[in-house]
């Protein structure tokens, strides 16, 4: 186990990329050689060392620890891509915090800016805090977006989270979304993802979904018209084979994508609930 | 008198389109630009005359701008008041990081105002210049 | 009194809107507008005011001591060039109403400055081109229309003020080869929360709630694939007129959507473009449907055109690392200056302190602000220098996209005044002293 600790020296007018911060990137390296890796501020090209204080040290990639103090509200894609080892960052963090990283953990201790977990393939990401916009989603183009991992929010999240998500049982991929609360258009275009919110959510939770799962303990202000009630339910399955308990109603849905395959029977005239994405609310 | 809860739209009319081709300064701009649009049955509750100015209060800001009767009604419930910089005064800049601002269906008050006057868009932005 | 010699020129195209007309016709005698026919009411003011008049600038304007004064170009294409140089992160925004050939300049400077480029999709048809990102688009050209459309639906548009002439050239009154009898050849359906008068003169109104599109074409999805729905009323929107509406969609024999800010400034923003997009795809295993977003600049569509070409992205492009990356939301102008993250602006041929939200136009000002536009405007009265333009369109020749994406070639009618220049000869202008700055 080793650790490298990073404390940003002051808070920057507009904002730093630094994608470097990531195990994988420090994995070995000497301080000097840390202090000198890339990040990016305007149309600038300095150094870690331009803006953080860098201790500690550093050995396998999987045994790093990273942690990261200050205000980093303003300090984008820390973690991206990682494939494992752990950063702890203490304080608010930026944009796309672990974007697109296949392995590992990523704590947060405190609010997390908008595309948190943007396209996650395994790994955790935990944020103690609330989160912004499009946690776990899908880049703008992209029909796959979160296709493995767990992001833990305990706080509330913004809109579109899970936007796209692509899960699949049989291949073991269970992208996961734990949160406080969530805005609208929760878990919209899912496609195998599993969503729990803790709380409430706001409107057209589950729009465009074709498969997948979610369960809000809370209030729903308003479900989606193409949501077809079931039934009460006492126990919820996920996908992992986790149980949830507890009485809630289940809907079936989002009938109205022409993907899906809850097809109008052309025989008996029925509309077949039995295969596509399930909402569950708390009675 | 006052309006509560009133959802506020915004856009284009045709009149607001020739006056700023016309000059974004001038005074036609602010008679076209500078109104709010009631629906018949909302105004009469406001118990004043068409053309009175009214206070439009939002979440995000207020502005001062004249009453007029919507020809496009009815639409209980509803004030609109034309794109521009009046109208820029109250929407609400959130975009839910999509990158378009939210110009519609804000939550909206309206007051009859006793005093303050419908600034010009010159002096109007200045405000915001100085703030 | 001598009768002054009077000019026609015909086929010019009108610089307003999306529609894009082309078949106006121009009287100039001494180098001034003096008869504009066929254009629409605010088509015809354009021109007019392209004359001499007192909301025009004539020469470079630099601020002193607080006030814009007179200056020369070189003096302010210098000082313009420095401040564009030494930001650290400048916004380039505007270009929609300007000619292809300055847009593509603007591309190139804002590459060479490494900074955020911009168009005025941005808050408006941007949330349309984020849902064709992500579902498609089928669409089809504005010809196409005119002559086989029979179920035109306008959705959160109201094309009788934004759009004055769309109506009798391409949509609504307008005779197609399969459409002969005009008007009385044409279902015309407006959804809209207002009764506009587009709505007063459709044969089928719907009065949505505001905000709550997306639940309606979400209820009209479901309907369409045969699903009964539970509930008696989505949006305010009775469920037989759903009902009533969905029958018309799969009966017609050839629909279109034409779609406003109604569904992209709203709530829900691109993900109601993405719901409407669905239906129109779904649509077609019925009949033929397509669906066309009604573009509000004259040449919206080819900033994104032009953007796309050349960087991969239609709008908010961030050029900090040396290449295009694209995010709407977090390099998108209002975002940006409401995050107060750009230390300086040029704005092109738009008009930013009217049209973003309040927020953002105080942080606009609160940085070093250079303007290109023909008149006065609450940007130009209060930036710090301003070079005046040519109006594309009636002073300076180019190419323009309309709103379905078909290029046409813009008309010079008359000579631009005082010292004007063309939008893309200013712009070559910064680029080459910019260059010469950074030592290139």
């Amino acid at each position: 186990m080793s650790e490298i600790k990073l404390k940003l020296k002051k808070e920057t007018e507009i904002p730093l990329e630094a994608e470097s911060i990531t195990p994988d990137n420090f994995a070995g390296k000497s301080i000097n050689e840390i202090k000198k890796l890339v990040v990016y501020y305007g149309r600038e090209e300095l150094t870690i060392g331009d803006f953080f204080n860098v201790t500690g040290k550093s050995e396998e990639k999987d045994d790093l620890i990273i942690s990261i103090n200050g205000n980093l509200s303003n300090v984008k894609r820390i973690g991206e891509n990682m494939s494992g080892g752990e950063i702890i960052i203490n304080g608010d963090v930026g944009m796309h915090v672990g974007n697109q990283m296949s392995g590992g953990k990523i704590q947060v201790n405190g609010n997390a800016d908008d595309w948190a977990g943007a396209m996650l393939k395994g790994g955790e990401l935990e944020i103690t805090g609330d989160a912004g916009n499009y946690v776990g989603s899908a880049y703008r183009g992209f029909w796959k977006g979160m296709t493995n991992g767990v992001i833990k929010v305990k706080g509330k999240i913004g809109v579109e989270a899970m936007l796209w998500a692509s899960g699949s049982v049989p291949a073991k991929r269970l992208p996961t979304l734990i949160c406080g609360s969530a805005g609208s258009f929760l878990g919209i275009h899912n496609h195998g993802g599993t969503i729990i919110v803790e709380g409430d959510v706001d409107r057209c939770a589950g729009a465009d979904q074709i498969k997948g799962i979610i369960v809000i303990k809370g209030k729903a202000p308003k479900i989606l018209p193409s949501f077809k009630k079931i039934g009460e339910v006492k126990e919820i399955e996920l996908f992992n084979g986790e149980k949830i308990t507890g009485k809630f109603i289940e809907y079936a849905g989002d009938h109205s994508v022409k993907k899906n395959h809850s097809t109008v029977s052309k025989k008996t005239g029925e509309l077949n609930k039995s295969v596509n994405g399930r909402l569950y609310i708390a009675a | 008198m006052s309006l509560d809860n009133l959802i506020l739209l915004t856009g284009r009319t045709i009149d607001q389109g020739v006056a700023l081709e016309g000059g974004k300064t001038t005074k036609e701009n602010v008679r076209a630009a500078a109104i709010c649009m009631f629906d018949t049955d909302d105004f009469k509750k406001l118990d004043t005359l068409v053309g009175t100015p009214v206070k439009i209060i939002t979440d995000h800001g207020e502005v001062i701008v004249y009453s007029i009767l919507s020809e496009e009604g009815p639409h209980p419930g509803i004030i609109f008041i034309p794109m521009g910089p009046w109208a820029n005064q109250l929407v609400n800049p959130d975009s839910q990081s999509c990158g378009t601002p939210t110009y519609k269906g804000m939550k909206a008050k309206v007051e009859v105002v006793k005093s303050g006057k419908v600034l010009d868009a010159l002096d109007l932005i200045k405000t915001l210049k100085e703030a | 009194m001598a009768v002054k010699k009077i000019k026609t020129i015909y086929d010019v195209l009108c610089p307003f809107c999306g529609t894009l007309c082309d078949d106006l016709e121009v009287d100039i005698a001494d180098n001034k507008v003096v008869e504009v026919r066929n254009a629409c009411q605010i088509g015809t003011k354009k021109f007019y005011s392209s004359n001499p008049n007192e909301h025009r600038y004539e020469t470079p304007m630099i601020k002193k001591n607080g006030k814009l004064e007179r200056a020369s170009w070189e003096e302010a294409i210098d000082k313009a060039a420095d401040i564009l140089a030494n930001a650290k992160r400048p916004l380039l925004y505007g270009f929609s109403s300007t000619e292809c050939e300055a847009q593509s300049k603007g591309v190139e400077l804002a590459e060479i400055l490494g900074g955020v480029l911009d168009n005025t999709a941005s808050v408006c048809h941007g949330p349309s081109l984020l849902a064709k990102q992500d579902v498609g688009q089928p669409g089809a050209t504005l010809g196409e229309f005119k002559n086989r459309a029979d179920l035109v639906i306008f959705w959160g548009s109201n094309p009788v003020h934004a759009h004055p002439r769309h109506l009798s050239r391409y949509s609504e009154f307008v005779r197609g080869y399969f459409r002969k009898d005009g008007r009385n050849d044409r279902y015309i359906v407006v959804v809209d929360p207002r009764n506009t008068h587009t709505a007063q003169i459709a044969d089928l109104y719907i009065q949505v709630n505001p905000s709550e599109d997306y639940e309606l074409l979400n209820a009209i999805r479901a309907v369409l694939r045969g699903v009964e729905l539970d509930e008696k009323e989505v949006s305010g929107v009775s469920m037989e007129k759903i009902k009533e509406l969905v029958n018309t969609m799969k009966t017609c024999s050839y629909g279109v959507i034409f779609f406003g800010m109604g569904l992209t400034q709203s709530l829900s923003h691109h993900r109601n473009i993405d719901a409407a997009i669905c239906l129109t795809r779904e649509l077609n295993d019925h009949t033929k449907f397509s669906i066309i977003p009604m573009r509000g600049h004259y040449n919206v569509a080819g900033a994104n055109q032009v953007f796309t070409w050349n960087t991969g992205y239609a709008y908010s492009i961030d050029f900090s690392r040396g290449y295009a990356r694209y995010n709407p939301g977090e390099f998108s102008s209002v975002e940006v200056l409401l995050k107060d993250q750009v230390d300086a602006s040029l704005i092109v041929a738009s008009d930013p302190a009217s049209n973003f939200p309040a927020a953002s136009v105080k942080n606009l000002f609160k940085h070093p602000l250079i303007v290109i536009d023909p008149h006065e405007s609450p940007t130009t009265v209060y930036a710090d220098i301003v070079l005046p333009a040519a109006i594309a369109g009636i002073e300076a020749e180019g190419t323009a996209y309309r709103m379905d994406n078909v290029p046409l070639r813009l008309r010079k009618v008359k000579d631009a005044p005082g010292e004007c220049l063309t939008d893309k000869i200013i712009l070559e202008k910064l680029i080459e002293k910019v260059k010469e700055k950074r030592g290139e």
